[in-house]
């Protein structure tokens, strides 16, 4: 029989909470096949990837052995989907639909904003409780955050061995580091430690070392397409790939707090606030040789970031593109070309660099 | 035929030019702060600390209608922001970063001491970061929790049961963010809010919102509509952004008498109407025109859109005695009132039925996410309530890719073919 499991739409959902409720987290991502039904309701050019596939598997009857829908407010994308899903239900468009739960974490810096993600965190917590039936105590929460950071140091020992010198591909990494979100965190541990090990003793990669910022991607067919070019992704910034694990949840005598303070600031979406993106951004350019701006046509958000980080990126004389391309679609001849150009670029940035 | 404008059209925008020209005057010759707000920033909350107040939206309304949107979104463009981003919001952002690149009305915006928005869409933070950036100044951010409960019919809820519209947590929320604003406005004018003078301005608001119910009720109800939609709107928006003052208290009426006398003797925007439209979505600001170019050929008549009737259904809040909790209730859920499921379908449909609308012409706005949502909800509602529905591909403010002749040819067809 199958575990049962809360369906999410971003991994600003916390996986602890999820898993102290008694339920097995398991995470949407986008994917490159039609999404017909979903197509129906869902406006073109707003919705990325991973949304369709959610609406497309809730119509489609795909989701009927979740306990809970539940959907972050972690982006406008996000919020509107869950009106939408509410409304197919109320409407009898589906009926076969666990009840669609609205996480509502806010990430402003408002001095009201914390208290208001405690509230949020306990509700959820206790919408999750009384799906299973499992009334979960603090240490329950505690013993979940100690499982997940054992997770978590398990994942930066995989991202230790991307940067500064990679000795894996990112297209192989992503996948390792993504897993973090639904894996038990025990199995997660042991698998990470495990490839770790055996990567640590490849050689280190030779391609320019490429960062894939702008908007987040929750696959790795971006990265196959710049590695195709030679380079090697060493970074992405979004919280499928290196940022995945993150630091530690602390723990402590409010371990819903602690949660909440680590989901608000660490959760990298649309509403992360622009400052905390740009340090996260800054601090990675130093070991890189390059750098890919993704902007997919449902973008909103992150383009506004990037005639700053270009000016930025000019100034210390980093290659880099702007790619447009849905990252579940193929890319153009054109862009195929820009990369090609960019790796050269970062080549001989390297070579003046190291030598 | 009602050919010539309403005197209080006239009027209000003449109130508005020189309401900017008093303000720029105020800025630059007495050092006195104003502030740049999103239109769903309480502005009552602004004027009350004696902190005049400019809405984003009407001021790129204004930079478009003097068609000097496109040097500017050119300017953009070249900086490397890319097309899909919103236009609207950031257009008036776009006319502080790039001031050369074209001719900002009546001598620009000066620099505000604050600027204000609600964080609805994603992009705003952004917008709103760059601009306080561009200018130097303070931003004051309105967070947007999103409503988890959205019970039927809003708008019968919103006037007297406007807490059962907003769950506690959003509410309260909402009131303590409003309560730290008004802690900066103070600390920025120097003068404290009076609560007193707060309900009271929220009760003359209430009365500005009747009278416009009001006129909304002699439109839905005259045999042809009395007065166009786009005269509708420059009354409704000269008073909304200095709502409860004495002066838009004073042009509502105004507004009312003179739309109550065409419906007396009978006079109608277009004799022989034979089409009532309805626009759902914000006003294509670059071609106000193309709202009346269909009077001539199909007896087609622009009736309603949101901006007179959003005002009674939105902004009445009764039973003030909490009134930073009413002005919360009001600010919270604006964007899923004007369009998302269930709230803006619902509420359309009701709309249209009430003004007898025989056709409605759906916005399109490919680059403006949240306003662009919960289109196909309404364009269904609206079909399963045997409306016709026509979508409109535009952009509020860009004019780049507007083919306005082809724009009229689908119109004319969409009424051969389904209204007449």
């Amino acid at each position: 029989m199958q575990e049962p499991c809360v369906v999410a739409s971003w991994p600003s959902v916390p996986v602890e909470i999820v898993r102290t409720a008694g339920f097995r987290p398991v995470m949407i991502r986008g994917a490159s096949d039609p999404t017909p039904a979903a197509d129906v309701h869902l406006e073109p050019g707003i919705f990325p990837s991973r949304l369709r596939r959610l609406v497309e598997d809730a119509l489609t009857g795909r989701l009927t052995h979740a306990a809970r829908i539940v959907i972050p407010r972690t982006s406008d994308a996000d919020y509107k989907c869950f009106l939408y899903l509410r409304e197919l239900v109320r409407k009898g468009v589906t009926t076969a639909l666990a009840p669609i739960v609205l996480f509502d974490l806010l990430q402003s810096r408002g001095p009201d904003v914390p208290a208001y993600d405690v509230a949020r965190m306990h509700a959820l917590l206790d919408e999750l409780s009384s799906a299973s039936g499992r009334m979960a105590s603090d240490d329950d929460l505690r013993k979940e955050i100690t499982r997940a950071n054992t997770a978590r140091a398990a994942a930066r020992c995989l991202v230790a061995l991307r940067r500064p010198v990679p000795r894996i591909p990112g297209s192989e990494v992503f996948p390792l580091l993504a897993a973090f979100w639904e894996m038990e965190p025990e199995r997660y541990a042991e698998m990470a430690i495990d490839a770790a090990t055996r990567i640590a003793a490849r050689p280190p990669l030779p391609g320019p070392r490429v960062l894939l910022t702008g908007a987040p991607v929750d696959g790795h067919t971006l990265h196959e397409t710049i590695e195709s070019h030679g380079a090697v992704v060493v970074d992405e910034v979004g919280p499928w790939g290196s940022g995945a694990a993150g630091e530690d949840v602390r723990i402590d005598d409010d371990p819903v707090a602690a949660l909440a303070d680590k989901y608000r600031a660490d959760s990298i979406g649309a509403r992360t606030p622009v400052d905390a993106l740009r340090r996260l951004t800054q601090s990675r350019l130093d070991e890189v040789d390059a750098v890919v701006v993704s902007l997919p046509p449902d973008d909103a958000v992150f383009g506004w970031d990037y005639p700053a980080l270009r000016d930025g990126l000019n100034a210390r004389g980093i290659p880099h593109l702007c790619l447009r391309c849905d990252p579940y679609e193929r890319p153009t001849p054109a862009d195929h070309a820009a990369l090609d150009a960019m790796a050269s670029a970062a080549s001989r940035l390297q070579e003046a660099r190291h030598g | 035929m009602a050919d010539s404008q309403l005197e209080a059209t006239a009027a209000a925008s003449a109130f508005q030019k020189q309401w900017f020209a008093d303000l720029r005057r105020r800025v630059f010759e007495e050092r006195q702060p104003y502030a740049l707000l999103q239109a769903d920033v309480p502005f009552e909350l602004f004027d009350l600390v004696d902190i005049p107040a400019v809405s984003n939206q009407w001021w790129a309304a204004i930079v478009a209608a003097k068609r000097q949107a496109p040097k500017f979104l050119d300017a953009m463009d070249a900086d490397g922001l890319h097309g899909d981003l919103c236009r609207y919001c950031s257009l008036g952002y776009a006319s502080t970063r790039y001031p050369d690149a074209g001719d900002s009305p009546w001598g620009g915006l000066p620099t505000p001491r604050l600027l204000c928005a609600r964080l609805t869409c994603d992009c705003i933070h952004r917008v709103f970061s760059l601009w306080a950036a561009t200018f130097g100044a303070e931003l004051f951010e309105i967070d947007h929790p999103g409503a988890g409960d959205l019970p039927p019919r809003w708008w019968e809820l919103g006037r007297h049961n406007w807490r059962e519209l907003v769950e506690p947590h959003r509410l309260a929320f909402v009131v303590s963010t409003l309560e730290r604003l008004v802690e900066r406005l103070e600390a920025i004018s120097g003068r404290a809010l009076d609560r007193d003078a707060l309900r009271e301005r929220l009760e003359l608001v209430n009365q500005q919102e009747e009278v416009f119910d009001a006129v909304r009720r002699l439109i839905a109800a005259a045999p042809e509509c009395p007065v166009r939609m786009t005269e509708q709107i420059t009354n409704v928006m000269a008073t909304q952004w200095v709502r409860g003052s004495t002066w838009a208290l004073a042009h509502a009426r105004a507004f009312y008498d003179e739309v109550k006398r065409r419906v007396d003797d009978s006079v109608a925007a277009c004799p022989g109407e034979r089409a009532r439209l309805m626009w759902i979505g914000a006003g294509l600001w670059h071609d106000t025109a193309f709202y009346t170019a269909f009077e001539a050929s199909h007896r087609a008549v622009f009736v309603w859109s949101m901006y007179l009737a959003f005002g009674p259904d939105g902004y009445i809040r009764y039973g003030l005695d909490d009134p930073m909790a009413a002005l919360a209730s009001r600010t919270a859920s604006f964007n899923e009132y004007l369009h998302n499921p269930p709230w803006a379908a619902e509420w359309i449909v009701h709309q249209a039925r009430e003004h007898r609308i025989d056709g409605a012409l759906v916005l399109r706005p490919h680059r403006m996410k949240a306003s662009g949502t919960g289109r196909f909800f309404i364009e269904r509602a609206l079909e399963d309530a045997d409306i016709p529905v026509l979508p409109i591909d535009a952009d509020v403010v860009d004019a780049r890719d507007w083919d306005a002749d082809r724009a009229r040819a689908v119109v004319r067809s969409f009424l051969d073919t389904r209204v007449l």
